[in-house]
């Protein structure tokens, strides 16, 4: 009985807090109640102040992580939705995608080289710019940890919002195709919430320029893997 | 109201989760150098574009799965604790290319961006007024 009793906590507690995480920022919209940085925040606090063994919080948990694979599955769906944006501006789009793609493993790989960062590490840095479901799979392809890329992830969305709207005042980014593309392909998800309270259109290109990248880069990892393998 | 909504979520992401299934056998089987998600994803993209199922099939647990993705990766990021003395020497290094390395892939990405849809527009309207 008592071998149960984390485990279960584990999903329940993590599960309610998001929920709450979500409720409270839709009522306050302050930055820092974020779900993307207050529910993990507080759920790693608790895990290291309750003493909570990882084994056992990952016994149930583990199968949030599998709704990652459905999740995947799940972007046919604003693909399907946006069919004739995607037929009218396709070289906008190829354009945000392989940019965003190339400058993502380029800079990653560069700026890890710069601070001396340690082999693996850069690896599981080289995916982060692509959402979660897509980022797992390119690190564990390319042999770095991929619980580590997610955790850079989950970091890249927060700075893409933070950095958003200095950068593209100082850059004198104007057409929203491209304040689009930028958030979609520099912090995924993330970018791409923040790309929808810019505007409608932003927020279209940011989703398909996300899930466009997030794709290529899997389907590129095969032959990255031998590059830097 | 409420509860026939739970009701489709969970038949519907259990359709998506039978998709997904059906994808990673077909990749086992036939050593394909794509995961079954990105598989699935493509399937089930042309299943929708071609109407040979509806949209409402897999609307409303569609939209759930990408909503809430962030509850599913809150454990991955709590495994970060298995690394924190690997992770913790280079921590001011890794958050200085976090910020500089996204700001490069966002002007980089709308730089581009924005040269090419001034000409991918102009050529769209020229082809609506010819």
């Amino acid at each position: 009985m008592r071998d149960l009793m984390w485990p279960v906590a584990s999903l329940v507690g993590t599960t309610i807090l998001y929920y709450l995480c979500k409720g409270h920022y839709k009522r306050t919209r302050q930055f820092w109640c974020t779900p993307l940085l207050a529910a993990p925040v507080i759920v790693v606090a608790l895990v290291v102040v309750l003493h909570i063994p990882l084994p056992a919080y990952f016994e149930y948990t583990h199968w949030l992580v599998a709704l990652l694979g459905p999740a995947t599955i799940a972007f046919a769906l604003p693909i399907y939705r946006q069919r004739h944006m995607i037929a009218r501006y396709p070289l906008t789009i190829i354009a945000g995608v392989v940019t965003g793609l190339i400058l993502g493993l380029v800079s990653n790989w560069g700026y890890a080289r710069l601070f001396h960062i340690p082999g693996d590490i850069a690896l599981s840095l080289l995916p982060r710019s692509v959402s979660t479901p897509f980022a797992i799979q390119v690190s564990a392809k390319l042999g770095g940890m991929p619980d580590v890329t997610a955790l850079m992830v989950v970091l890249t969305g927060v700075i893409g919002m933070l950095v958003c709207e200095p950068v593209y005042r100082v850059t004198r980014v104007k057409s929203a195709h491209a304040r689009g593309a930028g958030l979609g392909s520099a912090s995924h998800g993330a970018g791409t919430a923040k790309a929808h309270e810019l505007g409608a259109q932003e927020g279209v290109i940011a989703s398909l320029t996300m899930i466009f990248t997030g794709i290529s880069m899997v389907l590129v990892a095969p032959l990255l893997s031998r590059l830097f393998m | 109201m409420k509860f026939i909504n739970l009701l489709y979520t969970v038949a519907q992401v259990a359709l998506i989760s039978a998709l997904l299934w059906i994808c990673n056998l077909v990749v086992a089987h036939l050593g394909l150098p794509v995961p079954g998600s990105v598989l699935g994803l493509g399937i089930l993209a042309l299943l929708l574009i071609s109407g040979a199922i509806p949209e409402k099939w897999i609307a409303i647990g569609a939209a759930w799965l990408m909503a809430d993705m962030l509850l599913f990766f809150i454990p991955p990021v709590v495994a970060v604790l298995k690394y924190r003395t690997l992770l913790a020497p280079c921590g001011l290094g890794l958050i200085a290319i976090l910020i500089i390395g996204t700001a490069t892939v966002m002007i980089g990405t709308a730089w581009v961006v924005d040269r090419v849809f001034v000409l991918e527009h102009r050529r769209y309207q020229e082809k609506e007024n010819a």
